[in-house]
């Protein structure tokens, strides 16, 4: 068996790319395949926090590299299902601790008994980004319907354009507000989409249940109400190749949303 | 089962350590409760190696209380009576184990002395109240005895204190034990209880962890060099140090304490601690708030139980020291219990 390695990138920081890690890789594990997220946010590791298994971690990738310990000790089962698996970064190390080739070691390696293996690329251009997609066939490239984030985005996408081993470049535009595209505060989705000139993966509309589901360690694909757990699900399934149709953003579900909807549409008016 | 004048101030000792079963000890105690000499007084009870569980401790409890006397202390050899009695806030202990072995030659002599003299006023109530005195033992207690009332001063307590000893106190005490063992009385003296969230940290299926060549150890902790740092520790700063650490300030989430030795931080533990490294199982690590997100000491790796949704730097004025140590290869969190 051989997996697929994706790595999650974005160049600016802040825009969700260990959100977006933690999501694909629960919303794939569910879905019943092997999936292991490697965090090589060395220094600055997060991606722990989001899964609620700082707690757990003995053995980082650092411990790997430098031999103290087995791969198989240093994966971390997640808490629900034993299908996901984290490897973490070491949070009192820097990027230097590791360079591309062992990554790429760690990557094939892991690929092998996995059927996915998402990597949680830091932020920037720098070592770090040269070792997360140094083992990835595949890149989904998060931003947000900013100018500065749509920047550093089309950077990422020239950079990963030139790595051979690199197939695959999709977009996932997260944090979209439909209410502010609609009064042309925010640029659209057709807007993001004609800069970058990518596939589209996914459409993550803002949910302040994010804040909460970080903060409780649980990722929101597990909440089957919240919409952009939704929307992370059908990000996973697209990944895995089924067509699904994007969702339909606009349409407001309670009454109170319905009412502040009707709100808008009355200023856009106005 | 006997009725005899404790050596604590204001006290009796009831024996009734022969009781195998609880209604027996309920239907006794009380009629014993009923002599009029006992009324006022602090009760000390011996029950020997009865199991008792906190509600059927709670009752007896209250059967003392509703006879104007107090509950004050409790000999048994059984843990879970002493588990419960720790729970209710009774002071307990195991004679046999607890004697600071440097007051044993002192001791002995007062032994003879004290005996004699519990003998006499033994035998009076013995009389007046028909039991027999051949069934009598003498208790005395190790322990510093609380006085019932918290204004009594330093000088009641050396009193008190002097006339610690008992008649078992030449067994020899192991030394790792004595350690330990002091830990506990002073901790069932000074309020420092087993906490009752068990759970507050879960072992990891880690195994023994203690890299290859390195092997368990119980050297006193007492004889290395400690590293004294005030500063607060921030997420991703380490410190590493063969012998004792001792910090003044936090340790923030994400930061490593790795000591030979025990750590000791004045405020807020939240990253990783480990104490012990090279096998140290004596080690320890105590905070005012022991929030460490993992507890390592020598081989044994325990994590923060998921349940407790503490946040991990929890700023506040109110402070419950913690102390975690190895018992029976397990972590054991120990804290000091508010007295409302």
């Amino acid at each position: 068996m051989t997996g697929r390695v994706i790595v999650i990138t974005s160049g600016k920081g802040g825009v969700g790319k260990t959100t977006t890690s933690a999501n694909i890789g629960t919303a794939l594990a569910k879905s019943g395949h092997k999936v292991v997220l490697i965090d090589t946010d060395l220094g600055l590791r997060n991606l722990d926090l989001l899964l609620g298994l700082e707690n757990r971690i003995v053995y980082t990738i650092v411990d790997v590299i430098e031999e103290r310990c087995k791969l198989k000790q240093a994966l971390v089962k997640d808490k629900k299902n034993p299908n996901l698996q984290l490897l973490a970064a070491a949070q009192t190390r820097d990027k230097t601790a590791v360079n591309a080739d062992q990554l790429k070691e760690i990557c094939d390696t892991l690929k092998e008994e996995n059927d996915f293996v998402l990597v949680d690329c830091p932020a920037g251009i720098e070592q770090g980004f040269q070792n997360a997609v140094a083992g990835a066939s595949e890149a989904v490239v998060v931003t947000t319907p900013e100018m500065s984030a749509i920047r550093d985005a089309d950077r990422i996408i020239g950079l990963l354009n030139t790595k051979e081993e690199i197939t695959s470049v999709k977009l996932l535009l997260n944090r979209v507000r439909p209410n502010l595209i609609k009064s042309n505060e925010m640029m659209s989705v057709d807007d993001v989409v004609g800069i970058l000139e990518i596939p589209l993966v996914g459409i993550i509309p803002e949910d302040t249940g994010i804040i909460t589901s970080t903060n409780k360690g649980e990722p929101i694909v597990n909440d089957e109400n919240a919409l952009a757990g939704k929307a992370y699900r059908n990000v996973a399934e697209r990944i895995l190749g089924e067509e699904v149709p994007f969702l339909d953003l606009d349409e407001p579900k309670g009454i109170m949303a319905k009412i502040k909807n009707a709100i808008a549409k009355l200023k856009v008016k106005v | 089962m006997l009725m005899e004048k404790s050596l604590v101030e204001n006290g009796f000792i009831i024996d009734l350590s022969n009781i195998q079963n609880t209604s027996q000890l309920v239907f006794e105690l009380s009629s014993i409760m009923e002599h009029p000499e006992v009324k006022g007084k602090n009760i000390c009870l011996k029950l020997g190696s009865l199991d008792l569980k906190q509600s059927q401790l709670l009752s007896i409890k209250a059967l003392v209380e509703s006879m104007n006397a107090s509950l004050a202390l409790i000999d048994t050899i059984s843990e879970q009576t002493q588990a419960s009695a720790v729970s209710l806030g009774i002071m307990t202990e195991t004679i046999s184990t607890d004697i600071n072995p440097d007051f044993v030659p002192q001791a002995k002599e007062e032994i003879e002395y004290k005996k004699e003299s519990v003998v006499e006023k033994s035998e009076s109530i013995a009389t007046s109240t028909g039991y027999n005195e051949e069934n009598k033992t003498i208790e005395v207690h190790a322990d510093i005895e609380l006085p019932a009332d918290p204004i009594e001063t330093a000088e009641g307590i050396e009193d008190i204190y002097d006339e610690m000893s008992t008649e078992e106190v030449s067994e020899v005490i192991p030394s790792e034990n004595y350690e330990t063992n002091t830990f506990d009385s002073l901790a069932a003296s000074e309020g420092l209880l087993p906490t009752e969230e068990v759970s507050k940290y879960i072992l990891l299926d880690t195994g023994n962890v203690l890299p290859e060549g390195i092997s368990e150890n119980s050297v006193s902790t007492g004889t290395l060099p400690t590293l004294y740092l005030n500063q607060t520790l921030r997420s991703g700063q380490t410190v590493n140090f063969e012998g004792n650490i001792l910090i003044i300030g936090d340790a923030h989430p994400g930061s490593e304490i790795v000591a030979g030795g025990d750590i000791t931080v004045w405020g807020i533990l939240g990253g990783i601690a480990h104490a012990g490294c090279n096998g140290n199982i004596t080690s320890k690590v105590r905070a005012l708030k022991l929030n460490a997100i993992q507890l390592r000491i020598a081989g044994l790796y325990a994590r923060r139980n998921d349940t407790l949704n503490v946040p991990y730097v929890q700023k506040s004025d109110e402070f419950t020291p913690e102390e975690a140590l190895i018992e029976d290869g397990k972590i054991v969190i120990y804290k000091k219990l508010r007295r409302d």
